[in-house]
């Protein structure tokens, strides 16, 4: 007979397990919040994946093709694990959908439920959702993946756009004191994409550090050497309007200019990683721990980053803390092991 | 204080120390110095930055160093330029309080009678003889064009025909000019024992003697009426 396992939540990390899981001959249950797939990525329309601008769709679409094919994985769309038992070494769940709820049982359960983009308007230096022109990383990535590159405001395209890093990530005001990890990257890449695919729009990148970790390193000093992509170290003070419907970034310019109040066109800002409301829910709901930053804390994050401190249920992707795509699949598969295991083990 | 041939004061590395630790052991330090990545968001929000060559970001990387060179720098002139807005502590990520520091930098000023301290104060001796002889911070007679040239052009029709001006406001006022307000005896005793508990009085002394003196006669007759 085979094993039965829950996964709960769709994105790249709980896609890539379930499919890992499949492929073992597992039974999955793949417990899915939106109506659709694909978790942030597909939601906010992401185009192009760093580091060698991939289309999302070779990933994202990848995964959902194979989990759909799968015999063996029941996708319960628009729905959420109700309650939660545990029974023995398994576990009872509730999953409740449009169609009613379905109480099953499963041998052990991977916890996917991701991240939420961080809400600039929480700070109100940005200015965001007061001026159109003022959006942020997934607004833009959305823009560029519904080709439609233009000004909010009067519909036309930006001549001089900046784009403003560590928004909502490093600074004690918002409540978050940790790194986004990606954010860095997402917009040197973004800044790389516009430059070529709007050659005559300058890009500006203010920021406090560049973290373009490992071999992102390339983007970053690509964008100076092949795009002219202005980089300049100054973390934004206030954003503020200006004349001839402009945006005025106000900051210093830490090594070269000082002072400085720039008028842009557009700007972009690196918004980054939450918990999000999921993460406590579900941490209340399975009784699993939550950390101080608001994700889910691993048993030991440099030994088992993949597991809960709760025996058999395991952890995936960036609901464990800020993550690139490429690190919430791997996490997938390896959380996909574990609970593969211990099912196994416990059968 | 010792001079050079130039006449620039020597200042000793052991004053400077002092001051450093002065600093360091305010009950304040803790909260107001924490970590920077000199992300320039302070002086960026900053407005004296726009007219003085003053940044909140290198007071507090000054602090940060731990040089009493460094942090000496800055108590002449350079402490006086801030606004004490606080603009900085509202947007600093890491919750640092630049303008904090510069209120223990300034307070160890006055407190150690420093030129400087002196030179910015001069102006408030009529504002503190003011408020020790009325319990008032400003009455009309204290608005003479010398004391206020920011206030523009008018200052001097302003400052004419202030009791005829004074009858012309359409709210209960005391008449007179000297005052804007009566305080009482009892509030004004009050006043001094604050003074004397926060040092207000020996601050006084410190940086204009001659002040001091006639804000010690008026004390006293206050006291012992």
């Amino acid at each position: 007979m085979s094993e039965n396992i829950l996964v709960i939540g769709g994105g790249p990390a709980g896609l890539n397990a379930a499919v890992m899981l499949s492929e073992l001959g597992v039974n999955v249950a793949l417990v899915e919040r939106d109506s659709f797939l694909g978790g942030n990525p597909k939601k906010f329309k992401y185009k192009f994946l760093f580091p060698d601008m991939q289309p999302a769709d070779n990933v994202i679409g990848e995964l959902i093709k194979k989990t759909e094919s799968a015999g063996n994985i029941k996708v319960y769309y628009s729905s959420e694990v109700s309650d939660f038992k545990e029974n023995g070494k398994k576990f009872d769940a509730v999953i409740k959908s449009a169609s009613g709820s379905e109480t099953k049982t499963f041998d052990s359960v991977i916890v996917a439920t991701g991240f939420e983009h961080f809400d600039p308007a929480r700070d109100a230096k940005y200015s965001y959702q007061l001026f159109d022109d003022v959006i942020d990383i997934k607004d833009l990535e959305r823009m560029m993946g519904e080709n439609n590159f233009v000004r909010p405001s009067n519909g036309k395209p930006p001549k001089k756009v900046a784009f403003i890093l560590c928004v909502g990530s490093r600074d004690r005001h918002v409540g978050n004191q940790y790194c986004s990890r990606v954010c860095c990257t997402v917009s040197v890449k973004q800044a790389i994409e516009m430059r070529e695919h709007f050659p005559d729009c300058e890009a500006y990148i203010f920021y406090m550090d560049i973290r373009t970790y490992g071999f992102f390193e390339d983007l970053y000093w690509k964008a100076m050497e092949e795009h002219d992509v202005q980089i300049v170290k100054g973390r934004i003070a206030e954003i503020t309007s200006g004349p001839d419907n402009t945006v005025v970034c106000k900051g210093e310019d830490t090594l070269l200019r000082g002072p400085f109040e720039i008028p842009f066109d557009m700007v972009v800002l690196a918004s980054g990683m939450e918990g999000g409301p999921q993460s406590p829910e579900i941490s209340n709901k399975l009784g699993i721990e939550l950390d101080e930053h608001g994700f889910l804390k691993p048993e030991n994050v440099t030994l088992s980053p993949f597991k809960s401190n709760k025996p058999g249920v395991f952890l995936a992707g960036a609901c464990t803390g800020p993550k690139a795509i490429s690190d919430s699949i791997t996490e997938g598969a390896a959380a996909a092991m574990n609970a593969y295991t211990y099912a196994v083990k416990n059968r | 204080m010792e001079y050079d041939e130039n006449g620039v004061s020597i200042v000793p590395a052991e004053l400077k120390k002092d001051i450093f630790e002065e600093a360091r052991k305010d009950f304040r330090y803790e909260e107001y110095v924490r970590g920077c990545l000199n992300c320039g968001v302070c002086t960026g929000g900053c407005p004296p930055h726009r007219f003085f060559d003053f940044s909140p970001r290198i007071v507090l990387q000054k602090m940060k160093s731990k040089d009493p060179e460094l942090i000496w720098t800055m108590m002449d002139e350079y402490v006086w330029a801030c606004f004490q807005c606080f603009t900085c502590a509202m947007i600093c990520p890491f919750l640092n309080s630049p303008g904090g520091v510069i209120a223990i930098l300034r307070e160890i000023a006055v407190r150690r009678g420093f030129e400087s301290a002196k030179k910015v104060l001069k102006p408030y001796s009529r504002v503190l003889l003011k408020l020790t002889a009325y319990g008032n911070q400003l009455s009309p007679d204290m608005i003479q064009p010398d004391f206020f040239p920011d206030w523009g052009p008018h200052i001097g029709y302003a400052s004419t025909d202030l009791a005829v001006k004074r009858k012309a406001i359409p709210m209960p006022t005391l008449q007179v000019t000297n005052l804007a307000w009566d305080v009482a005896p009892e509030t004004m005793k009050e006043l001094y024992d604050i003074f004397d508990e926060a040092g207000v009085f020996k601050i006084i002394e410190s940086v204009d003697p001659s002040l001091y003196e006639i804000i010690q006669d008026i004390v006293d007759d206050v006291r012992s009426s």
